[in-house]
């Protein structure tokens, strides 16, 4: 074990344990001192030892028999110590203020910054060195609620604050001042020394003391002397730059420079300013720069939209975005913008095809539709953000241009059934779609604008009606894309909107099975020398008439005709059959002919033909009288045939076989539509549509009063639009209509004494 | 390792980990940096600080207590005497030592080390009257009988009734 070490720089000898104040600290001041002037040239383990040890000595000697605190219990030493450290501290920063005094700017900033560091380093050194001080005195006196008395450390700060940083900020604010110039610079472009404002900056905020908990942070001096006046000077800042930016660029160029500006501010923050700053330094920024020249941006914005500034749009929807409200003019100039757009889009379309609005081509209708709704959706993903204000604005515009324009009139109809129609043409077979994926890719765009329909009744009919066509001719183009389309109407609208539909498909299926049944059942009759098939079809679930004329079975039909009947009667006694013979298709077989030809007809061609078994030359009388046929239809069926050459006419309402009859194919299609029927299937659609609508509204208002037993007029009428308006849009009128007639069938009645009540009745 | 040097010229050579479970000495290696320098221990003697050196290397690796939980440590310290088994055994030394140790603890800045010697006189002083307690520690009474009527008075509220 070795002897002791003497330590280099122990000027004075150390006090014994039992030395007064005055030996005591004048020891301790010179170690102090030391620390916090020249701490750069060291402190030796026994100079810290003999510091600490005297201040530990005084604090724990027993002066007891003199100062004896008797109702305190025990006395603890240290206010001497602990004034005496305060006299040093005044009078070490009186030195750093008289210094500071000549300083400016950044000069100021420097000279604060270094002795700041040295002084808190020192200070940190100091706090360790009287830790018993702090532990026992300090405590107990704050313990006892004295106020001013503070652990070491923050003593130094409360003293740093008082003799030399209100001092210096006194003059003209002058180091709040030099960081706010240096940060103009910044602003105007220049490089300053960031890490200098940031070490000034932290102490403004390690200043703040919160008396009721020392150890917590207190942004009070940061605020009162930094904050504040930072944010008044940014806004000044801002002001002006933005006038004068604007006086003489365009707004796409002001909106760069505010999206730069905001980022540059928010960077500020996070490199030498405390978080604390960011939300008010950022809602400044956002009212001068944006809020400020809202009106400016709101006015540009239709220009925008109209030469497709696309990251324009993306800018000033970002800007306008945070601040509250700032969008809301943006959505309705867009909202109007796609109007126009879809109305004139349509305009377009009905300008260049010459026919009208009559003759309107479904596919280029909604072509031009959907491209509207394409590109403004795909402004409303890139430039909006998918915002769903702006994906509002589009829908409510498309939902107008999609059921009122031009080509609409004030027909309220007419666009679901061009989409139904355009549907229908994509799911024929004919469809030059082929692959899958672009079916399926055109369906989902049919959806698109089904959404905005608002008369989805009358899509839901021409539909039915033109998938029940494509069932019974056999030309629909594949069952998954039919089950497809129908399961997208039935997740827009649900089961009850497809219910009938779906059971189209049913009946269709069940019908292939009955077909195979009846074969099965009579494949040991040798005469059953026809090839038949039957669709037994709900009169409930298809939109379909029997027709109304008579109709004479030919003889060459009629056992087939007749056994089925009776093996239907038999599987399913009770059911009515009715033959839609206006339906049903025919293969015939030519024997007249050199080339054998198989002629493909309608049940009234087949009836005609059939004639010409037993005759070579018949008149229309004659041919009425054996078909049964009405003569107008019968003049068309017979103008078909023999414009294909299968007949000849050639005096007057005599029509001869063709012997001669060519033609290239082996199979001939006689079997064309007849020009009454196209023209009757739209107005027949509408009517049943509308004769449907009346029992919608009957049984909503019957549902609704049964729920309710009384109402007044105006809120049932209300009630009643609300939950009908997911299938169509019911006219007041028409509401009017229905309550009249149910207070004539009495399924309600008018309250006694008033007017405008009504009640159930049960 | 660190050399310490006791008031009656004795080296120590100690482990850095051990010899700061004192908060003076873990301070001040962290304030003045590391070198070969020996630290003077100018208020503990050689025997005492053997016997803390005993106490710190068997409680090395312990956490310290920090500044922020001082609070809530002082607490459940002030609740309780239990002493654990090790140092029920380490401080049963005779008085005069065992004062020795409080100070040192104190000086040192070893707050469990204090609390144990602290515990180990309350647990002396427990159950016992004023004058046993006079006689235990060799103190000669010196209040006057009103004095002592009146601290009497001021300390009714913790009597054991």
């Amino acid at each position: 074990m070795s002897s002791t070490t003497t330590s280099a720089n122990v000027s004075h000898p150390m006090p014994p344990a039992s030395a007064d104040l005055a030996t005591t600290w004048a020891f301790l001041e010179e170690g102090v001192d030391h620390i916090m002037t020249k701490l750069q040239t060291g402190v030796s383990y026994s100079k810290y030892m003999s510091l600490y040890t005297v201040a530990y000595n005084y604090c724990t000697s027993s002066r007891m028999h003199n100062t004896y605190y008797r109702y305190s219990g025990a006395n603890l030493m240290g206010s001497d110590l602990y004034n005496n450290l305060i006299r040093y501290f005044i009078t070490h920063l009186k030195l750093l203020k008289d210094q500071s005094d000549s300083l400016q700017d950044e000069a100021l900033l420097r000279y604060y910054a270094s002795e700041w560091d040295r002084y808190t380093t020192g200070a940190n050194y100091i706090n360790r060195l009287f830790t018993y001080l702090n532990r026992h005195w300090v405590k107990r006196e704050r313990d006892e609620g004295r106020k001013g008395v503070y652990p070491v450390y923050t003593l130094a700060l409360v003293q740093w604050k008082s003799n030399f940083f209100l001092h210096v900020q006194s003059k003209h604010t002058k180091l709040a001042g030099a960081i706010l110039r240096l940060i103009e610079r910044q602003r105007n472009g220049e490089t300053i020394d960031q890490g200098l404002v940031k070490k000034v900056v932290d102490s403004f905020v390690s200043l703040g003391l919160d008396e009721s908990d020392i150890n917590k942070a207190s942004l009070d001096v940061y605020r009162e002397h930094l904050e504040t006046p930072f944010l008044d000077a940014t806004e000044k800042y801002y002001e002006q730059e933005s006038e004068a930016f604007l006086a003489e660029s365009s707004v796409s160029d002001y909106l760069k420079k505010a999206e730069e500006r905001l980022k540059e501010e928010e960077d500020r923050v996070d490199r030498y300013l405390n978080t604390d700053t960011r939300k008010q330094l950022v809602s400044k920024c956002e009212h001068v720069l944006i809020r400020q020249h809202s009106d400016l941006m709101w006015e540009s914005f239709q220009s925008l939209l109209d030469f497709d500034k696309d990251e324009d749009l993306q800018r000033m929807y970002a800007l306008l975005s945070r601040i509250p409200e700032g969008l809301e003019p943006l959505r309705k100039k867009f909202e109007e913008h796609v109007k126009k757009a879809g109305l004139a889009a349509v305009a377009k379309l009905l300008g260049e095809g010459s026919e009208g609005a009559d003759s309107l081509d479904p596919k280029a209708y909604v072509d031009a539709l959907l491209e509207v709704h394409r590109k403004n959706s795909d402004t409303v993903t890139r430039s909006f953000r998918g915002e769903a204000g702006f994906v509002a604005s589009l829908d409510k515009a498309c939902r107008e241009f999609v059921n009122r324009n031009s080509a609409t009139g004030s027909s309220t109809t007419k666009s679901p059934e061009l989409l139904a129609k355009h549907a229908d043409m994509l799911l024929r077979k004919n469809n030059k779609m082929a692959e899958e994926e672009d079916l399926e890719g055109a369906l989902n765009r049919v959806m698109v604008l089904f959404k905005y329909i608002e008369d989805k009744d009358v899509f839901q009919t021409f539909y039915a009606t033109k998938l029940s066509k494509r069932l019974i001719h056999g030309v629909s183009a594949s069952d998954e894309s039919e089950a497809s389309m129908i399961s997208k109407l039935k997740e827009a609208c649900g089961f009850e909107y497809t219910n009938k539909l779906q059971r189209m498909f049913t009946d269709m299926s069940l019908s292939k099975d009955l077909t195979d049944q009846f074969k099965e059942r009579m494949a040991n009759h040798e005469d059953m020398d026809i090839n038949f098939s039957i669709m037994v079809l709900g009169t409930n679930f298809w939109p379909l008439s029997a027709p109304n004329n008579d109709f004479i079975i030919p003889p060459e039909i009629l056992p087939t005709y007749d056994r089925f009947s009776k093996y239907y009667q038999t599987k399913h006694s009770g059911r009515k059959l009715t033959w839609l013979w206006n339906y049903s298709k025919n293969e015939l077989r030519t024997n007249y002919l050199n080339q054998k030809y198989i002629l493909m007809t309608s049940s009234y061609q087949m009836s005609v033909l059939l004639q010409y078994n037993k005759h070579d030359t018949l008149s229309l009388e004659e041919l009425i009288t054996a078909t049964a046929i009405s003569k107008d239809i019968l003049t068309q069926v017979l103008t078909l045939l023999v414009k294909a050459k299968v007949l000849i006419n050639e005096e007057t309402d005599q029509y001869d076989l063709n012997p001669n009859f060519k033609s290239k194919k082996i199979r001939v299609n006689l079997n064309q539509p007849i020009k009454a029927e196209v023209k009757a299937e739209s107005s027949e659609v509408l009517k049943t549509v509308d004769e449907d609508r009346k029992y919608v509204i009957q049984a909503t208002i019957v549902r609704i009063m049964k729920a309710r037993k009384t109402m007044k007029n105006q809120p049932l009428i209300q009630e009643v639009i609300s939950q009908i308006s997911q299938r169509f849009a019911p006219k007041i009128p028409d509401i009017k209509k229905a309550i009249d007639t149910l207070l004539e069938k009495e399924y309600i009645e008018r309250v006694d004494g008033t007017r405008d009540t009504f009640a159930y009745v049960a | 390792m660190v050399h310490l040097v006791t008031s009656d010229n004795v080296e120590f050579v100690v482990d850095k980990e051990v010899v700061e479970r004192s908060v003076l000495i873990k301070n001040m290696l962290e304030d003045v940096g590391e070198t070969d320098q020996s630290i003077p221990l100018a208020n503990v003697s050689s025997a005492v600080l053997r016997k803390v050196i005993e106490y710190c290397e068997h409680h090395r690796g312990e956490p310290l207590p920090s500044a922020d939980a001082d609070q809530n440590q002082d607490e459940t310290r002030k609740r309780t005497t239990d002493i654990s088994e090790w140092d029920q055994k380490f401080i049963t030394v005779d008085q005069e030592m065992l004062f020795e140790i409080i100070l040192a603890a104190n000086y040192l800045d070893i707050k469990s080390l204090l609390d144990v010697g602290c515990k180990t006189v309350a647990n002396m002083i427990k159950g016992k009257t004023p004058d046993e307690i006079r006689r235990l520690f060799n103190i000669v009474n010196d209040f006057t009988p009103e004095e002592e009527a009146q601290i009497k008075k001021e300390n009714e509220w913790a009597e054991d009734r």
